[in-house]
């Protein structure tokens, strides 16, 4: 089967500086997989060279086969079906929960389509219908990662781009989350996550590669990802 | 007490069009990061292109008020296209001294075509005084007033209630993000600079109407002013700007009628001043940039 979206031989610099070395990766339709590294190993700059935020020096992205990304902007990757939930979140705090909600579904002009997709969403959360029309800003750590993942799936993305979705948040919030990204993919969307939380994201993704000063150094089937020594050690606190 | 009433009067007819320039001055700023001091002068454009319409089609208000808009938008446009967006996302500096040039270039060429000295201004309103209480107004600035408001009045619509004035304060906020959503940020932008520019526009036509007369540099106090209410109120909040623009109106109002004229300027510039000192982001806070 032709793959959903596929990565080959990624450079990508900051100033000349390389943050992702070669990097090749492939999702297919209905999976998650999981990019586990450290600070700094480039996760984040893979995601944004995926959505064009960040330019790469050479390589290839390719979205199902046919689509080259990288001649691609920002707003024109997204109408592919690329959705994004970014690290930290980044809600727009200036503007209320819904009207976050209506920017990630900017790209469906059919107002009544658009408040139908919504009001789905709100029944899936309803602490965020409860909340909206409060400025996004003013919610608690666990219900702006709500409000940035229900802004990612309002325009019913093919493939989410989860970053971190578990930093910064309290324990049991980060089980919904990972609760949250399984429901997701049941309903059809493939998912690439980036993640140092090891533990539980290896137990949700189908695949995994580690990633270590931007070059994958291990992938595989997640349960012989999280069996090697370098996860082992870096990520699980030792042998188990 | 009448002339404190009638200068507060006063100060908020002329507070309104600071606060048009100063707002359209603002969007671009905040969804553009770009000082555009090139604005005053796309109202003054907009002021001679007013009285074109009015000279050769017609002087009927609308007709003006629409010559104006259209006149000012286009050279909005034509800014953006040629002179904004080859510089955007470089220095701040670059755009602010490239808008400057434009600036310099347009009122001496304005000067040059059609001389340095105020042109009058076909009468478009009456000059009918109303007196309401012992206070008075003229007809003139009834009609500036209500342009005034209606102007912010779309423009609190376009920037609330519209899916694009949505992306508008998207933008100002996190622009990456905006555009990893779908939003076109150069749509957007030129979008924001030719409605900038078309209110620039309107407000140009009812103060040469106001005051009889369209001149070259006409931009010049104005543009200044929207330029230090934005500093003033911050960039965060539309009502934020205007609150700022109608104060420093009625400041200027009661300087001109209890003190001088000559020291309205100077008191109102140094009450910005020492706000800013106080709240260097602005009274209402800004944007991260």
């Amino acid at each position: 089967m032709r793959p959903l979206l596929e990565i080959s031989d990624l450079h990508v610099h900051y100033n000349a500086v390389p943050a992702v070395n070669g990097v090749s990766i492939v999702i297919g339709a209905g999976e998650i997989r999981l990019i586990l590294g450290a600070n700094g190993a480039g996760k984040s700059t893979i995601i944004k060279a995926i959505i064009g935020l960040q330019p790469a020096a050479s390589g290839s992205i390719r979205f199902c086969g046919e689509h080259d990304l990288r001649r691609m902007r920002p707003h024109q990757i997204h109408r592919l079906g690329i959705s994004w939930v970014p690290e930290g979140r980044q809600l727009w705090g200036t503007l209320t929960v819904l009207e976050n909600l209506r920017m990630g579904g900017f790209i469906e002009r059919d107002a009544a389509r658009l408040r139908r997709r919504i009001d789905e969403l709100l029944e899936r959360f309803p602490r965020l219908g409860e909340r909206r029309n409060q400025l996004a800003g003013s919610l608690s750590g666990g219900e702006q990662q709500m409000v940035a993942i229900a802004r990612a799936l309002v325009s019913s993305p093919k493939l989410l781009l989860m970053d971190e979705p578990s930093l910064g948040l309290a324990p049991f919030v980060v089980r919904d989350v990972f609760a949250l990204a399984r429901e997701i993919n049941a309903m059809g969307i493939s998912i690439l996550m980036v993640e140092q939380n090891a533990r539980q994201a290896l137990k949700l993704a189908h695949w995994a590669w580690l990633l270590e000063t931007g070059r994958i150094v291990v992938g595989g089937p997640s349960d012989e990802i999280a069996a090697t020594e370098s996860v082992q050690e870096v990520f699980l606190g030792g042998r188990a | 007490m009448m002339l404190f009433l009638q200068q507060v009067l006063n100060g908020l007819i002329i507070g309104s069009t600071y606060a048009v320039v100063a707002v359209g001055f603002s969007m671009v700023f905040t969804v553009l990061r770009v000082i555009n001091f090139a604005h005053p002068d796309i109202f003054m454009v907009g002021m001679f292109a007013g009285l074109a319409a009015a000279l050769h089609v017609s002087d009927n208000i609308a007709v003006v008020l629409i010559g104006g808009a259209i006149g000012a938008g286009f050279f909005g446009l034509v800014l953006e296209r040629l002179v904004i967006r080859p510089l955007r996302g470089r220095d701040v500096l670059m755009t602010l001294i490239a808008t400057l040039g434009v600036a310099i270039m347009t009122e001496n060429g304005m000067a040059v075509l059609k001389g340095p000295d105020p042109l009058p201004f076909p009468v478009l309103i009456g000059q009918t005084q109303f007196h309401l209480g012992g206070v008075q107004i003229g007809e003139r600035q009834l009609v500036n007033f209500g342009l005034s408001l209606a102007v912010l009045g779309f423009a609190s619509w376009y920037v609330r209630g519209t899916r694009f004035g949505r992306a508008t304060r998207a933008i100002a906020e996190r622009p990456d993000v905006a555009a990893a959503f779908g939003v076109n940020v150069d749509v957007i932008s030129q979008i924001t600079v030719v409605l900038a520019s078309m209110m620039a526009g309107v407000a140009s036509v009812s103060v040469a109407a106001l005051y009889g007369n369209a001149w070259a540099f006409a931009g010049l106090l104005y543009g200044l002013k929207a330029f230090v209410v934005m500093l003033v109120a911050g960039n965060r909040y539309f009502e934020g700007v205007v609150a700022v623009a109608l104060g420093l109106g009625v400041v200027e109002a009661l300087v001109t009628g209890y003190l001088s004229s000559s020291l309205s300027d100077a008191v109102a510039f140094f009450l910005l001043i020492a706000v800013l000192f106080v709240r260097p982001s602005g009274l209402f806070g800004s944007y991260a940039s």
